[in-house]
């Protein structure tokens, strides 16, 4: 997730970063640099866990605190790792940059640790494994927690208009809107059917694809050859514009300032009747100060006539670093990390989605957190974003296109026949 | 030149030492901080460098792949378009309020702070300030142009390649029209006032003075501020990753900005290949304005 820059944070990091370097270089037998980022809460929760695993284990964890912003968490890693540097020797890693981290040989293969018998890989989500934490046939990490991209509605609002259940078609959720924007703008001039993130941003890909796959479409990886001009494709690209320009029922500045804190802000200040966003922004909505609280419902996003329900698989993985001096104490503390005790921790704590499957089925932990019922099938059936090392090139052309086209400065065709061209340039740089 | 007379202060070997070891920090900083990384950039932009692909000498590939790559055009395109704007502007801007700080009046003091504090705040912050203020549902600038009636419905800002290149020279002029406005502000101090006395009892107008008399004075720190103006506007990253992130459409991407993005792609030859472009519009710019400055004062 891209949350919004935090500027203290980053000098912190900065500072806290420059500290590390020289620490490091007298730093005594055993200690772990774990490297993570985040919001200041669950920092503490990392701080927490890191001092509690030192009590259990005798093993010191020096934490690296990272900023929230992804492009600047992998910059920062990748500082060090391209140095060959021995830490930080364990740390989170985005599904999107995954693969370019496995590609450059960075990441220790699991597998090969002593104890490795012992990481309960059977335990996490079959799909998620294979398709982020295999690389080349090795194991190089784990899933932390999963995300998936979701629709939030407003129940009171459906029930107001006489819907029994949230849309199962993308028609559908037009219609809805339509109508409760209609009535709704009579008090409320500024509201909206339905908000999403089109910013020129990865987000957009994540909320591109999942509009593509449910209309049968995506990206299609074929011997070394990207398709993304597909009629599907330009269906979908076509239909997401006209939610702005032909149908209405999202604002104007969708494809300029939307980006997952915006559409949650505005969805939750009451301004939207359905929203697409991560599962984060469920614990935002049902907090005390949420205006919209006790009157939000989610679901899987909606379909095409035919197509399949799709939500794009994003989430962070833990991995070692090739490089590390400790490894044998940092494939301890990933055990730790994965373990059921920490994993359901993680969900009560923060409420994240954990990467084992076995916390879905805690009674406890589905008392306090019941959609994660519904997340479940979610996640098995998530979409994932091309695990090639060179997904950000490729991302970064169709970010420039899609968002172009929502602009209305090019034709779905012309943007997409553009993309693949631009793509295959991409792949004939940077594959091997 | 002076070269004869300076010369002549270091003689004898004690004297000579000594000026070594007062240069040493400043030198060895230089080196380290500047020399080293602009050195190791060049070198880097001859490699594929690529996190996962083999290092490799490739001489001018990078360079050959820029000259037939759209987006960086692209980007070069929007950046000396944003330096040709934003710089004229705050230069006329930079100048008036600089004229304004010179002249004596009760509260003059204040008033030269509050106009120094856009330029004491951080890009970034500021940058952020600036989004909100041009937020589509609750920004200030909607708010105003919707309350006197200019506009029947709130405007998306950054909706179209013109609107989100004003907004940026707009932020960025009211960021840096300050760090303009003390440059020259320096040079009017030096102004002796009896070139004003002389020309009022001739008889002169306020406007014929200023073109007359401050202007032409003011000529070399209007080529010094300019200069730190262009080669600082060349590299615009934060202002557009915080307002624009390069869009719509790609149409506000910075050549630091592709530069970055390059970089955080693990692609370290080609970003730095970029950066050293960017090295080289910087110097010809310094070049051009110094010539042109020289070439003036020959004139005169």
């Amino acid at each position: 997730m891209n949350h919004t820059i935090g500027n203290r944070r980053i000098i912190g990091a900065v500072i806290l970063s420059l500290a590390m370097c020289f620490t490091s270089c007298s730093r005594r037998e055993k200690v772990l640099t774990f490297a993570v980022g985040g919001a200041p809460n669950e920092l503490d929760f990392w701080e927490q866990l890191c001092e509690n695993f030192q009590k259990e284990t005798g093993i010191e964890v020096n934490l690296i605190r990272q900023p929230t912003d992804t492009d600047q968490r992998r910059q920062g890693l990748m500082v060090g790792l391209r140095a060959k540097k021995s830490d930080p020797d364990i740390f989170l890693m985005d599904v999107a940059w995954i693969g370019q981290f496995a590609a450059s040989g960075w990441l220790e293969d699991l597998n090969s640790l002593p104890q490795s018998e012992s990481i309960e890989v059977e335990k996490f989500f079959p799909t998620v494994v294979n398709l982020a934490g295999i690389y080349e046939g090795k194991l190089i990490a784990l899933p932390i927690y999963v995300d998936g991209g979701l629709l939030y509605y407003r129940t009171d609002l459906l029930e107001k208009y006489g819907f029994r259940r949230p849309p199962e078609t993308w028609k559908e959720l037009i219609d809805m809107s339509t109508k409760v924007q209609a009535r709704e703008r009579a008090t409320n001039p500024d509201f909206w059917g339905f908000v999403w993130q089109g910013a020129q941003y990865e987000g957009l890909v994540c909320n591109f694809l999942e509009f593509a796959v449910s209309n049968n479409g995506g990206l299609l990886l074929e011997d070394g050859k990207i398709s993304v001009n597909t009629l599907e494709n330009v269906q979908a690209l076509q239909f997401m514009r006209d939610l702005i320009c032909n149908y209405r029922i999202s604002p104007p500045n969708t494809f300029t300032e939307m980006k997952e804190e915006e559409v949650r802000i505005f969805f939750q200040q009451g301004n939207a009747l359905f929203e697409r966003n991560w599962p984060y922004a469920w614990g935002n909505h049902q907090s005390e100060s949420s205006p919209v609280k006790g009157k939000v419902g989610i679901s899987p996003l909606p379909s095409f006539p035919g197509g399949r329900k799709a939500s794009t698989l994003g989430g962070w993985h833990l991995g070692i670093s090739i490089f590390s001096d400790s490894k044998k104490e940092a494939a301890q503390f990933l055990k730790y990390v994965t373990s059921y005790g920490i994993q359901k921790q993680l969900a009560l704590n923060l409420g994240w989605n954990p990467g084992r499957v076995d916390i879905y089925e805690d009674p406890e932990v589905l008392s306090q957190l019941p959609h994660l019922k519904d997340l479940r099938v979610v996640f098995e059936n998530a979409y994932a974003r091309p695990n090639v090392p060179y997904y950000t090139q490729i991302s970064e052309v169709l970010q420039r296109y899609i968002n172009a086209v929502l602009a209305g400065k090019m034709e779905p065709v012309e943007a997409l026949v553009k993309s693949e061209e631009e793509i295959s340039e991409v792949v004939r740089n940077y594959a091997r | 030149m002076q070269d004869d007379t300076r010369r002549g202060l270091y003689n004898t070997p004690k004297e000579i030492a000594e000026a070594v070891v007062f240069a040493l920090p400043a030198i060895l900083f230089l080196v380290c901080f500047l020399l080293i990384p602009i050195v190791g950039t060049f070198v880097s932009s001859f490699y594929r460098d690529v996190s996962y692909l083999p290092r490799e000498f490739i001489f001018f590939e990078n360079f050959r792949r820029i000259a037939t790559d759209s987006t960086y055009w692209r980007s070069v395109y929007f950046t000396v378009l944003f330096v040709a704007c934003s710089v004229a502007i705050e230069m006329v801007i930079g100048i008036i309020f600089s004229l304004i700080m010179h002249e004596a009046f009760p509260g003059r003091g204040i008033l030269r702070g509050i106009i120094l504090v856009p330029w004491a705040i951080p890009v970034a912050v500021s940058a952020r300030v600036w989004e909100l203020i041009y937020n589509f549902h609750y920004g200030l600038a909607n708010y105003i142009v919707t309350a006197l009636g200019i506009a029947g419905s709130p405007i998306n800002w950054f909706g179209n390649s013109v609107g989100a290149f004003f907004a940026l020279v707009i932020t960025d002029v009211w960021k840096t029209a300050p760090f303009v406005a003390i440059i020259i502000l320096t040079g009017l101090q030096a102004i002796p006032e009896d070139l004003y006395a002389q020309a009022k009892v001739d008889g002169t107008q306020f406007m014929q003075r200023f073109w007359k008399i401050t202007l032409p004075l003011l000529k070399p720190v209007i080529v010094v501020a300019l200069l730190f103006r262009t080669i600082d506007a060349l590299r615009v990253f934060d202002l557009v990753y915080v307002l624009t992130k390069g869009g719509p459409g790609g149409s506000t991407t910075s050549v630091s900005l592709y530069a970055f993005k390059t970089f955080v792609a693990g692609d370290f030859g080609y970003g730095s290949a970029i950066s050293v472009t960017l090295f080289i519009i910087a110097w010809l710019f310094s070049i051009l304005y110094i010539k042109s400055s020289r070439f003036l004062e020959e004139v005169k």
